[in-house]
């Protein structure tokens, strides 16, 4: 790509069209109750109100050159994961069914250091987007070297697959030492991330409690569906807001924020973090938007390659929603932190000063 | 939110998947290629809800409805068999936030990316790094090359793959300083990653362009000026228009 194709953003961004919801106020009932025998006739009614507000809100959306720019990258987006976040679920719903904490931590390695190893090489086989291992990751999380390997997995997984390594590939061509060194900053951060928690990590910020996985009750099939289930509502929730807020940055962060790094290093490495972060593009696209940023030195577009899989708004809100947000507040800005230094010192040494 | 109306929303979130993979309306937001994963997708997620609904019915003709009340979390064992968890956490009311899709992609359905998304950046950077030879285009009296194909090898090919051969192109009128430039807004994954690619109409039949309004489709054939783009990515390659035919909206609008 060349870069006269500019990014996608446009000036102005009046706020988040959310769906509003009023309840009507029973003092009789406590408010969770109250919520839930309500939420069906609620959600009738919304449906039934959106339905003949429809032309009216494809009117205004048309109108607006933000609001239907926000609109189809929030729907981008979304519709984009979709199809990884269900293919996520329904593996995290076969590990619900076969893979029992005592039997996984049978086959994993008992040092941490070694069963961190192993996951980070199992997430490098696997293919699947960032969107899918988080629930994957929740299900493998466990007590000791479990969680560290849990989550050395959930941030190699997406980082260094497959199809991740061969669009790396096509969208630096004749620059094989990117590849390489997206390949091995993703590795370190995964490993130093996992290792990290089984040295500092604490269960008790895990607040969200996944529904017992029981094998005892009920046919196999039930435990299935009924896992994939949950886990589809919850992170799919939480893919929402991180969806939204990637549409809402995407339409107001400034164009020139990215038109003046050339030759800045440390300001381009700050600013390809925090846009990794603020963009939440898909692993599997952000080759492409960085090898079309040729603007920027080497160096800030490959930590914009390792921050991105590793985290960004949309992972963040759906790993506090699957983890809880105690959990979420200590884990992304490390993983953050991790990632830009892994990606910054790899890159120095790899492709050099000069990028 | 009760596991009834989470159920409800599942299907709906099915649906809409399902609706817009019919309806074609998914090529505004992602690649025409993910067609067969969010045809699958649809109907896992349609599946996961019709099934959990359908025990919920055959255990509340069993157990009557005030297992409802129990089931927020939504998982087998809560219906009287096995007495309720018990430890009810609050995430009952994130799952709201599944109606945002609904609506958006049922009731919305935002239009495909237009260039007014796109502000002008101008950078002049060398991109003598990414020169390589390309393969040649395909034989044919005028083979059609995508608009971000042609920008591609106008600025980086070293083949001169281009050079001297009549292509057709297809794309968008966008009305510059001066004159026509032909538009097309391409992405790689989804609408999220949308880049702008342009050129600049010339020539005999530019005049033809110049006068439709912006926005309009149409299909050209000429030839690249050779080294109209110099590896200079501010560059915007120019081509010698012969034949200007005004054309419909295609169904994917990106390249």
């Amino acid at each position: 790509m060349v870069s006269t194709l500019s990014a996608a953003t446009a000036r102005v961004w009046p706020g988040t069209t959310r769906p509003t919801v009023t309840m009507v106020p029973v003092a009789a009932l406590k408010p969770a109750e109250l919520s839930q025998k309500l939420s069906m006739p609620v959600l009738v009614a919304a449906m039934v109100a959106f339905a003949l507000l429809g032309s009216t809100m494809r009117a205004a959306v048309d109108d607006s050159d933000a609001l239907s720019t926000a609109g189809t990258i929030f729907a981008g987006v979304f519709v984009q994961a979709l199809p990884f976040l269900a293919l996520g679920v329904l593996l995290s719903a076969l590990i619900a069914v076969f893979v029992t904490p005592d039997r996984l931590a049978r086959w994993l390695p008992k040092r941490p250091a070694a069963a961190v190893l192993v996951a980070a090489a199992g997430g490098a086989a696997l293919p699947g987007c960032e969107c899918g291992s988080v629930p994957v990751a929740r299900r493998l999380f466990g007590e000791g070297a479990l969680g560290a390997a849990a989550l050395t997995f959930m941030l190699a997984a997406p980082a260094i697959n497959p199809v991740v390594v061969v669009s790396t590939v096509v969208a630096f061509p004749g620059q094989p030492q990117m590849v390489f060194a997206r390949v091995g900053a993703s590795l370190v951060t995964a490993i130093v991330m996992g290792l990290a928690w089984s040295r500092w990590g604490r269960t008790e910020w895990i607040t969200r409690r996944l529904p017992r996985s029981t094998s005892g009750q009920g046919p196999r099939w039930l435990t299935f569906t009924e896992a994939a289930r949950h886990d589809f509502i919850q992170a799919g929730s939480y893919l929402v807001i991180g969806a939204a807020a990637a549409a809402a940055l995407h339409v107001v962060v400034p164009d020139w924020l990215i038109a003046h790094l050339a030759g800045q290093l440390l300001l381009g490495v700050l600013v390809m973090a925090l846009l990794a972060v603020v963009l939440a593009l898909c692993s599997e696209a952000d080759a492409f938007v960085a090898a079309s940023l040729t603007m920027v030195p080497l160096v800030p577009r490959l930590v914009f390659l390792v921050v991105g899989p590793a985290i960004d708004v949309k992972l963040f809100a759906m790993q506090s929603g699957m983890f809880g947000r105690a959990f979420a507040i200590r884990f992304a800005p490390a993983t953050f932190v991790v990632a830009t230094v892994s990606a910054t010192v790899i890159g120095l040494l790899v492709l050099g000063g000069g990028g | 939110m009760s596991r009834e109306a989470e159920n409800t929303l599942l299907l709906l979130v099915g649906i809409a998947t399902a609706m817009i993979t019919i309806g074609g309306a998914f090529t505004r937001y992602v690649k025409p290629s993910m067609l067969p994963w969010l045809g699958l997708t649809a109907v896992v997620v349609i599946g996961l809800a019709l099934v959990a609904m359908a025990v919920d019915i055959r255990r509340g003709v069993a157990h009557g409805e005030d297992g409802a009340a129990h089931g927020e979390h939504g998982e087998h064992g809560d219906h009287g068999d096995h007495g309720p968890h018990g430890d009810h956490s609050h995430r009952g009311s994130v799952a709201w936030l599944l109606l945002l899709p609904v609506v958006v992609l049922i009731f919305v359905a935002p239009p495909a990316l237009r260039p007014q998304a796109f502000p002008p950046s101008v950078t002049a950077v060398s991109t003598d790094v990414l020169r390589r030879e390309f393969p040649p285009i395909p034989d044919g009296r005028a083979p059609e090359v995508a608009v971000p194909e042609v920008m591609v090898r106008a600025a980086q090919d070293t083949a001169g793959t281009l050079d001297n051969r009549l292509i057709t192109v297809v794309g968008f009128t966008l009305r510059e300083a001066d004159g026509v430039d032909l538009g097309r807004v391409a992405i790689v994954c989804c609408a999220a990653d949308a880049r702008l690619a342009r050129i600049h109409l010339r020539g005999p039949a530019a005049a033809e362009a110049a006068a439709l309004p912006d926005e309009t489709w149409i299909r050209v054939e000429g030839t690249v000026i050779t080294d109209s783009a110099d590896g200079d990515s501010t560059s915007i390659p120019t081509l010698e228009v012969t034949k200007v035919t005004p054309i419909d909206e295609p169904a994917n609008t990106y390249a």
